[in-house]
């Protein structure tokens, strides 16, 4: 992830546009006056690194599906369709940032440097997650990779990622946060809190809404009676802007003119990414209940890693035979991970009492000897 | 009469009310179209209207503070919340004006409200799908809190929550929503809050649980009968205010006391009842207390199953009150 890429000081990205900032169509073909990675100033490398990236996203995806049908993963909650809006935002970042994920974020944090074993760890609940199964699958978090570990409760993250701005500020760092989220996130107290300190404070948080028209079966209406979410900037002094999330190079170009702009004490911005959950919510999640067939297959066709590879297609960069071996590449890549993960294990049950606090207090040592005793039994027992 | 599941048995409560007083408002997310994500409003919202039955804004805040304005003027709300894990964003709403608006108002206004909501872990739904925070809302005086542990139970104490002139918590054991299934009195069907129901008696030992844990005792009770030891189980149903009479009467026959809950142990409702049985009848009682609970640790992911009470552990609790180990 070696990148010494900034906005070109000609690029101009306004917010508050009417519509979603875009550089390439839903057919790959560049809107506007010449060619978006110029315009950007990416060179072809860079291109092929954010679609590998992609599909890597997309593959972890896939496998997360494929090991809940298994039965070896007890839930999942997917990113497909939102690799884009992911890929396009963190390759914005330094590796010194920081990323507040969401539950959705977890194959994307490949690019941050969590290697796919602790991903896979993560999902499976086994001794390769950083976070030693603690929690379900799609939190991940990993303090190497600069991710924070989240909780479930929708939006929380946006105001600790708010904190973590004032402390950047404070130290005088020239990192930046950023924090993802969904548009029903939006509708939380946490997210205006984020909002209104980080205008008062001009702190360097990114808020990075991923509007995928969809909160479980709730659509983005029922959210808010407001046009767009970006327009929510306004009322607390920030720009908001409004960027076609399933085109890569749009996502990236918005998200690296924002974060060029905290870095130089600019202060917050909000992004509202527009793109589609192409999966029901999660493995729990039945979407027939609340959305048609129909309008799922009209986004698949706007799937944003079909609209990039026609792209790179159109630049004479992409063909059948590289997409094929980048896919087995990458398929290989997992299915090792994965094994890895599942053969690493189960955490300890010792491991349960332990980190509640910085020192296990004497009831907690007593209650792991409690567990230790009954699970000596329980084998005794002929179990 | 009907055989149902607890899920169903809740849904029959709901369309029941709906249908008897317009007064009674069903609100929170994903309830409408799809039915809840647990299935549980699935078709209210074709058969009583948008105006009735409807999704809000994902935010617990809102849907709260919107049920106290609406019990304010008079209505009969019963506000989702998705898992109670997720009520916090409206915490201030519930600490700060529901269980205190009768009071404070000089009993001028109150706010007849429910809020339902799944709650317990067995679902390996980690930290903030399987929480058990009961005895916090029963630590602010005003609200009720009440948990079924059957399908009967489930219809008929929803049904009472929802004419009750107080705001409840109802907290749905979600691990059993469609595991127990029993026959359901069909039509109208309330259960008195505050009693408890004496689901097995014996002489024993007083086994006091409630939610999904009184199906796991019921387990270690079969198994302990087979050992010649004959408890009595008591299924508490209100959690606040709770029925100290039948538990105390109950002491005094058994002389031992054990509580089963699956909520960390420290503040718990299993203290609040040791402490009352310490308090009021301390002579009767011929044997240690015993709490079987969760860890005092958040609840875990990966070692869900060594978590959670089960029953080789309530075994264990019931022959360490015996004094048997
Ligand atoms: C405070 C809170 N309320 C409810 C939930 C249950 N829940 C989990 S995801 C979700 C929908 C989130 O929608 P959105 O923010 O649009 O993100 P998306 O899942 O669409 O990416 C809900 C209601 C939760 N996790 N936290
Ligand atoms: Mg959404």
């Amino acid at each position: 992830m070696s990148k010494e890429t900034q906005t070109p000081p000609s690029l101009k990205i306004q917010p508050f546009t009417e519509e979603p900032i875009r550089f390439i169509d839903d057919e790959g073909r560049p809107v506007g006056e010449g060619d978006p990675a110029a315009v950007l100033g990416l060179e072809d490398s860079h291109l092929l690194f954010l679609y590998e990236a992609m599909v890597r996203t997309r593959e972890i995806d896939r496998m997360g599906w494929i090991l809940v049908r298994q039965g070896k993963a007890a839930f999942y909650i997917s990113i497909g369709g939102q690799e884009a809006a992911h890929i396009g935002s963190l390759y914005a970042l330094d590796p010194e940032d920081w990323v507040m994920p969401y539950y959705r974020t977890e194959p994307s944090l490949h690019l941050r440097g969590a290697t796919l074993e602790e991903i896979f760890g993560q999902i499976l609940g086994t001794n390769t997650d950083p976070s030693k199964g603690r929690q379900m699958p799609g939190h991940f978090g990993s303090k190497k990779a600069r991710a924070f570990v989240l909780g479930s409760t929708v939006a929380l993250g946006h105001v600790t990622a708010m904190g973590v701005a004032m402390a950047l500020k404070y130290r005088k760092e020239r990192q930046v946060v950023i924090s993802y989220g969904g548009e029903g996130s939006t509708s939380e107290g946490h997210f205006h809190s984020a909002l209104n300190f980080a205008g008062v404070f001009q702190l360097p948080l990114i808020v990075f809404i991923q509007n995928n028209h969809y909160a479980i079966s709730v659509p983005r209406p029922r959210q808010t009676a407001a046009k767009t979410l970006a327009i929510k900037a306004k009322a607390y002094g920030l720009p908001g802007y409004y960027v076609d999330g399933n085109d890569v190079l749009a996502v990236y170009a918005v998200t690296q003119t924002v974060v060029d702009q905290a870095r130089a004490g600019g202060g917050p911005a909000l992004i509202e990414a527009l793109t589609y959950r192409l999966d029901p919510h999660s493995s729990a999640d039945d979407d027939k209940r609340y959305r048609s067939t129909e309008e799922v297959e009209a986004w698949r066709r706007k799937d944003p890693l079909i609209r990039f590879r026609k792209y790179l297609e159109s630049k004479g960069l992409w063909d059948e035979t590289k997409e094929q071996e980048l896919r087995e590449r990458i398929q290989k890549e997992i299915e090792n991970a994965v094994e890895i993960a599942e053969n690493a294990g189960l955490p300890d049950p010792r491991e349960m009492f332990l980190e509640v606090y910085a020192d296990a207090p004497p009831h907690l040592l007593e209650e792991m000897q409690e567990l230790l005793q009954e699970i000596q039994e329980s084998r005794q027992g002929g179990k | 009469m009907p055989v149902m599941t607890i899920g169903e048995a809740i849904r029959d409560a709901l369309r029941g009310e709906l249908a008897r007083d317009d007064r009674v408002l069903v609100f929170g997310e994903d309830v409408g179209k799809r039915g809840g994500v647990f299935n549980i409003t699935q078709g209210l919202q074709e058969e009583f209207g948008e105006e009735r039955v409807f999704d809000t804004p994902l935010d617990e805040n809102g849907i709260l503070g919107m049920a106290t304005g609406l019990a304010l003027m008079g209505l009969r709300p019963v506000a989702e919340i998705q898992f109670i894990d997720f009520i916090w964003p409206g915490f201030d709403v519930i600490a700060s004006d529901i269980a205190k608006y009768r009071f404070r108002s000089g009993g001028q206004y109150g706010v007849p409200l429910v809020i339902r909501s799944p709650y317990g872990g067995g679902v390996k739904g980690g930290l903030y799908h399987s929480q058990s925070p009961e005895a916090i809302f029963g630590h602010l005086s005003g609200l009720k809190v009440v948990i079924p542990s059957t399908p009967s139970d489930a219809k008929g104490l929803l049904t009472s929550v929802i004419r009750d002139d107080d705001p409840v918590i109802f907290l749905e054991p979600k691990k059993i929503y469609f595991a127990v299934k029993e026959e359901v009195p069909a039509g109208e069907h309330t259960v008195p809050l505050s009693k408890a129901r004496i689901a097995r008696s014996g002489k024993d030992v007083t086994v006091v649980t409630y939610g999904y844990m009184f199906h796991e005792t019921m387990k270690a009770v079969e198994a302990l009968v087979q050992e010649g030891i004959d408890p009595e189980v008591i299924d508490l149903r209100t959690i606040v205010p709770y029925d100290a009479e039948t538990i105390l009467e109950s002491v005094g026959k058994t002389g031992k006391l054990v509580i089963v809950i699956e909520a960390p142990k420290i503040l718990s409702v299993a203290s609040e009842i040791s402490a009352l049985v310490a308090e009021k009848a301390i002579d009767v009682l011929d044997g240690p207390i015993v709490r079987v609970t969760g860890w005092d640790t958040p609840f875990p992911y990966a070692l869900e199953s060594y978590y959670m009470p089960n029953r080789t552990r309530i075994i264990r609790g019931v022959k360490k009150a015996l004094s048997l180990i």
